[in-house]
């Protein structure tokens, strides 16, 4: 063995994934530990108890699912109780007493012993049964869930700029609470609501826009939108600005998220949510994203419909964010304005808007 | 700006992960220009009987205004039962017998806990979240409180008297983001204001002398454990997996547990206990080591990997530990192990493959430099107590004043 030896670029913000580097060097050391266990060069047992010492000084919530076969044998080698008490002793005397307790009392203990054993062993095989089940599951749920979209195909946001951001400013001007930018990247909307005076933070999951926000000295951490609204109090909220990704993650992560948000929000919570049109969607979304996201943005009026079903009301729509961009005519030109409005009007009436920002406040 | 410390001990005799965090962010923030820092403590040094032994009243440490307070009661033997009792379920144990264990583990300080109703600071850092004088101190407190929780995965995170206090603080400060994520799935905290800190690292203070002949070692190579040695710190697996190790491998390498001592020394010829060594001493054996072994599953931090790091040596940690393997993920500075083989395997790549070694250590090294650097540090938790304090009066409190419990039989230490 002995493949990976020096890490490249070792020093530097920029330099190789460390994670990538560290996960070939474990890479090549699990491969050489599955050929030695295969080989068989450590007595079984001896290997079982040394991996039940590595669990002994382990929390259990720590073992995670790959442990969980391994504690399943520690169940199983507990299940049996051995009814041969040791009758060694110092002293001559102490080993026939002990032996004759042992002999007298052998039926009574033999009779417990028997139950215990039983018992055991049909807890061991009910334990069995439900980690079988449970991988059967876990195999059936990761089969039907969608690819992961790369996260190279996905632009890290930096909304603070965006033409939507004052609205969302203004419109999260009255909540009394903290307020929740998901995927904010660097923190520039975050930024901007603070200095807003609202009580703002974000999370996303790109580590390096996490760094930089945090360094920043923004309550800013790296997490992905429903995992930390997993770990929100229910009505902790005073305002969320819904992820980006919202708009083409997958129908079931949508509703998730949306119940989630929903339930997070106190009443009288307001709720932004940012997305493009479905025809600005195909007009302008990166290749690879347009291409690998399980899902599409909704019309804004959908939007309106879906988040009615969680309490929430729109109480505002605005569009913005460019249109299609029609060529028009130098005005200089002859009729260049007859024919400029024209275009407008095309563009208004066909292709609209690429973007939309909706408002809703949580009303029950 | 005035910031109080409420820790359970205070002071550089004190052995304690936390506790040592705690000085040596109140001595580097009464150094900034501005801040007034004050701790309040107990006379308690050790925290298995809670024993008077410090003077109560005022002292100043390495800059810090300290005051001391007498605990009410040593530690109780009924404190042990009730351990006990809960450790098996302790999700399931009322909010009576939650509270009681909390009071039981102590300190329990009344005098501490008045002089923080009273204080006139501006913020309160309590650390750590397991004791009773951060439950008072959070219940307590007139001002806005940050907890440095300090937690792990451990019983009594699943008490339900812990709920209320960590629903009533007002910032956290966590070690790591392994810390973070613990601490929001057990109590759901999710939208309080909250910092990934750490802790900075000094730079080694060694002389240059080789490690292997402080040892005794006469120029062998060794892998080496920094901490106090304790089987629930995986020391009793380490001396197991590194004797195993031996027997398949024989050769030069020993193995070097460096720190105070819980229990009996092991008797292996490969295997050497220093007890308690000097500052100087640490970083020379720390150096001359070929990998510095965290065997331990239950850290929330682990400064001695960074110590490690910056004295270019590859750490080798548990896997079962979020916090280091957090560390050695995010920097690529080390390798771990969940079983024997895996810590086989891991041994004898690092022994056998020097620029292997080089690598880890130089890319954990930029990690450490990069991220807990003290000055940038410190700027960031000055500018966090700030927003905290910014954020104006505390909300309504769910937690009371602990009970004052001292009945019960003394418990007196038997080493």
């Amino acid at each position: 063995m002995g493949i990976v030896t020096a890490m490249p670029e070792l020093s530097g913000a920029t330099s190789a994934d460390p994670s990538d580097y560290l996960q070939q060097v474990m890479a090549e050391i699990d491969a050489e530990v599955a050929r030695r266990r295969a080989s068989g060069d450590l007595p079984a047992g001896l290997e079982r108890e040394l991996d039940e010492l590595f669990l002994e000084f382990s929390p259990v919530g720590a073992q995670g699912q790959t442990r969980l076969r391994e504690s399943l044998s520690l169940v199983d080698g507990s299940a049996y109780v051995d009814i041969a008490v040791p009758v060694e002793s110092n002293k001559r005397a102490g080993r026939l007493v002990k032996r004759t307790v042992r002999s007298l009392t052998r039926f009574y203990v033999d009779f417990v012993v028997h139950q215990i054993v039983r018992f055991a062993w049909a807890v061991s095989r009910l334990a069995h049964q439900l980690v079988d089940r449970l991988e059967e599951l876990e195999s059936e749920v990761a089969a039907l869930r969608p690819p992961p979209v790369p996260a190279a195909a996905v632009p890290v946001a930096d909304d603070g700029g965006a033409w939507w951001a004052p609205t969302a400013v203004e419109a999260l001007g009255p909540a009394t609470g903290r307020v929740l930018h998901a995927e904010c990247g660097a923190g520039s909307l975050v930024a901007a609501m603070l200095a807003a005076g609202i009580d703002a933070y974000g999370v996303d999951p790109s580590e390096p826009a996490v760094e930089t926000a945090a360094a920043a000295g923004l309550d800013v951490r790296a997490e992905g939108a429903a995992d930390h609204l997993d770990v929100v109090p229910t009505e902790g909220l005073a305002g969320i600005v819904m992820p980006a990704s919202l708009q083409w993650c997958d129908p079931t992560e949508r509703a998730r998220l949306v119940a989630l948000a929903a339930s997070r929000l106190a009443v009288g919570g307001i709720l932004v949510l940012h997305s493009s049109t479905p025809a600005g969607w195909v007009r302008r979304a990166p290749t690879l994203l347009a291409d690998l996201a399980p899902g599409r943005p909704l019309h804004a009026e959908t939007w309106a419909h879906l988040l009615a079903e969680h309490g929430l009301a729109v109480t505002s729509t605005r569009t913005g964010g460019g249109s299609a961009g029609l060529d028009r005519m130098d005005g200089a030109l002859p009729g260049a304005a007859s024919v400029n409005a024209a275009i407008d009007l095309v563009e208004q009436a066909l292709l609209g808007p690429d973007e939309y920002l909706v408002v809703a406040t949580r009303e029950r | 700006m005035k910031l109080v410390f409420v820790t359970p001990r205070y002071g550089p005799s004190v052995v304690g992960g936390a506790e040592t965090a705690a000085r040596m962010l109140a001595e580097r923030m009464a150094a900034r220009p501005g801040w007034q820092v004050e701790v309040l403590t107990s006379c308690a040094q050790d925290h298995l009987t809670w024993e008077n032994v410090e003077p109560a009243g005022r002292s100043d440490l390495a800059g810090v205004s300290v005051r001391r307070f007498p605990t009410a009661s040593r530690r109780m033997r009924e404190y042990f039962a009730l351990d006990g009792q809960l450790r098996v379920a302790p999700g399931a144990a009322t909010m009576a017998q939650s509270r009681e264990w909390v009071a039981r583990n102590g300190p329990l300080c009344p005098d501490l806990v008045d002089a923080v109703a009273a204080t006139d600071a501006d913020v309160v850092a309590c650390y750590p979240y397991l004791f009773a004088t951060t439950v008072d101190a959070v219940a307590a407190s007139p001002v806005p409180v940050v907890m440095h929780p300090a937690a792990h995965d451990e019983m009594a995170l699943y008490l339900r008297s812990f709920r209320r206090t960590f629903r009533d603080v007002d910032g956290f400060v966590y070690h790591t983001r392994a810390e973070r994520r613990l601490v929001q799935r057990v109590f759901g905290v999710g939208n309080r204001p909250q910092i990934e800190l750490g802790l900075g690292v000094d730079p080694p203070s060694g002389t240059g002398r080789s490690g292997s002949e402080l040892l005794g070692l006469g120029g062998r190579p060794y892998l080496c454990y920094l901490g106090r040695v304790d089987s629930h710190k995986g020391c009793t697996m380490l001396a197991e997996y590194f004797i195993r190790y031996k027997d398949r491998h024989p050769g030069d390498l020993a193995l070097a547990f460096v720190g105070p001592l819980s229990g009996p020394a092991v008797d292996h010829p490969d295997i050497v206990s220093t007890g308690m060594v000097s500052e100087a001493d640490k970083w020379d054996i720390l150096a001359g080591a070929t990998a510095m072994v965290s065997s331990s599953a239950y850290e929330s931090f682990s400064l001695v990997v960074l110590e490690a790091w910056t004295a270019g040596v590859p750490v080798v940690v548990n896997a079962a530990c979020e916090a280091t393997m957090e560390h050695c993920r995010r920097s690529g500075g080390g390798l771990w192990f969940d079983s024997f083989r895996t810590f086989e395997a891991v041994v004898e790549r690092l022994a056998g493959t020097p620029d292997l070694a080089a690598a880890l250590a130089a890319a954990g090294r930029a990690y450490t430099e990069r991220f807990y650097a003290w000055p940038a540090l410190i700027e960031r938790y000055a500018s966090y107590l700030d927003q905290v304090v910014a954020r104006g009066p505390r909300a309504r409190l769910w937690t009371d004043r602990l009970p004052v419990i001292t009945s019960g039989t003394p418990y007196v230490r038997e080493d």
